[in-house]
């Protein structure tokens, strides 16, 4: 795409702004931070890309998928206020989800061993594993909240922290994984994944973007499943005090 | 001899804005197993004090010893299994009601005690129970003495007893009182028994415990309570129409 061609790409949020004026919706100035900020951010990630597809220098990869992971991490620990440490947990369940996604990726070589591959795959694998983090601590905050007396019942009778969480778990891993498992139902026929309309659109044979297709969706099965667990498993003793006692939870909060 | 359970100045606090103390100085002592009812009119803290004993709400100020040992030295699950709570709204766990009255053995590892239930369903009014039957399915009578009966299982030296007939018809409350009159005989349990029924308090218990006034009010004989109090505000609850319980603040 030229520059030119990029330039007229504004029209689209010359469009948004004029509802926005016309129907007084207020976001005018939302508009213009979102469109600088989303223009900045992705050339700015296109220029480190190519640096590091150039260099290839393996401690650059190593280093952009960390601040990867940190990202998601920080982004996904919003959902877990109020818990001790989430933010290094999640960072640990994404991380473990990460070594083992590229481990047999690589291992088994269904991928190169290039940056080109390793980036924008782990950057889907960890995005994937954001939402899943999300999700699970989101189902964990509400399933603790209805099930206190359940919970409760169980600490009564002398469980430890995790008999009395076991099934309330249970149901928010199964939750946080849903989405995923739904979109792989109807993948390709509500829509057509960005990474494949991404690759048809660079010229790549359909063929060829629906190979890879497949591999991100069961990628993202696997990693979800292994994301949810993780992070069920290293988190679920926050939702006690040190002595045991189930944590007052405040009711979720939107945003 | 070391006393059963003792309280030693006992306070909590309230929730929220309202920073008077719900209640506190709560002092007492058990010395031998025995059947206490717990009196007082709704708010006073009576379930809040029934859950900090069994280590689910937090202590805010004194302590709490079974045997001499304090609760915050005492692993939590010990505790537990030591000083068990029956909550007045029963929560029945998912499965059928064999597998709420199996949690005990499940949880703990140990044999489930198979001759006990059978001997005790009938004796609770739960014969015509069918135990694969889905326990969320119970009527809230049944749910209520499948969860005593699920808490005894676990064998606890002080049961703490929050209303537990209170939405048992007459016939099943009585059953409910031989059995567990019965059971402090023979195993030795201290109950202390949250109730608003004061002609179940006088007959099942040998010791009140007055909350009134914020803090315990009077701690007599159920003899010397019923006969005659030694303040204004215990007398005033004794002749006050028979108040149905709120649910109180925990």
């Amino acid at each position: 795409m030229s520059i030119l061609g990029l330039s007229f790409t504004l029209l689209f949020v010359m469009i948004t702004m004029l509802v926005s004026v016309w129907q007084k919706l207020g976001l005018e100035r939302d508009i213009a931070i979102g469109t600088i900020r989303s223009a900045i951010q992705l050339l700015l990630v296109g220029y480190v890309l190519q640096f590091i597809f150039n260099t290839s220098n393996p401690w650059f990869i190593a280093l952009i998928l960390l601040l990867m992971i940190g990202v998601a991490a920080y982004h996904a620990g919003k959902r877990g206020k109020g818990l001790r440490g989430i933010v290094w947990k999640i960072a640990i369940a994404i991380a473990t989800t990460e070594l083992l996604m590229m481990g047999l990726l690589l291992g088994f070589r269904i991928i190169e061993a290039t940056p080109q591959y390793i980036i924008p795959i782990s950057g889907m694998t960890i995005g994937n594993a954001m939402v899943v983090s999300g999700l699970l601590l989101n189902q964990m905050r509400r399933e603790v909240g209805s099930s206190k007396g359940e919970i409760e019942t169980l600490l009564s009778l002398g469980a430890t922290a995790r008999q009395a969480i076991q099934d309330v778990m249970k149901r928010s891993v199964k939750s946080s994984m849903i989405p995923t498992i739904d979109g792989m139902k109807t993948v390709g026929l509500v829509q057509l994944p960005g990474m494949m309309t991404g690759m048809i659109i660079a010229g790549a044979d359909p063929i060829e973007a629906v190979r890879y297709q497949i591999l991100i969706v069961f990628a993202f099965a696997s990693s979800a499943a292994v994301t949810s667990i993780i992070l069920s498993l290293l988190s679920y003793r926050e939702w006690f005090t040190k002595d045991l006692r189930l944590l007052s939870i405040e009711p979720e909060r939107k945003g | 001899m070391k006393p059963v359970l003792e309280l030693q100045q006992v306070k909590k606090n309230r929730t929220g804005a309202d920073t008077r103390p719900l209640f506190m100085d709560v002092s007492a002592q058990i010395t031998e197993p025995s059947m206490i009812a717990l009196l007082g009119v709704s708010g006073q803290g009576k379930s809040t004090l029934l859950r900090m004993l069994a280590a689910l709400d937090r202590i805010d100020e004194g302590s709490v010893r079974l045997h001499d040992v304090p609760q915050s030295e005492m692993d939590p699950k010990a505790w537990r299994m030591k000083v068990c709570y029956v909550a007045q709204q029963p929560v029945m766990l998912q499965g059928s009601v064999e597998q709420n009255l199996r949690a005990v053995s499940f949880l703990h590892r140990i044999p489930y005690e198979d001759k006990l239930v059978k001997q005790l369903l009938p004796r609770l009014g739960l014969e015509h129970l069918e135990l694969g039957k889905n326990a969320e399915l119970l009527s809230g009578g049944e749910k209520q003495r499948i969860s005593l009966l699920r808490s005894l299982l676990l064998r606890p030296e002080v049961l703490l007893l929050d209303e537990v007939t209170a939405s048992l018809d007459r016939g099943s409350k009585e059953l409910v009182e031989q059995v567990l009159q019965e059971w402090h005989t023979a195993e030795g349990t201290t109950m202390i028994w949250v109730t608003h029924d004061l002609e179940q308090a006088r007959q099942i218990s040998g010791q009140v415990w007055f909350m009134g006034e914020g803090t315990l009010l009077e701690n007599s004989a159920t003899t010397t309570f019923f006969d005659s109090p030694a303040t204004e505000t215990a007398r005033n609850y004794m002749q006050g129409p028979a108040s149905k319980e709120q649910p109180c603040l925990s």
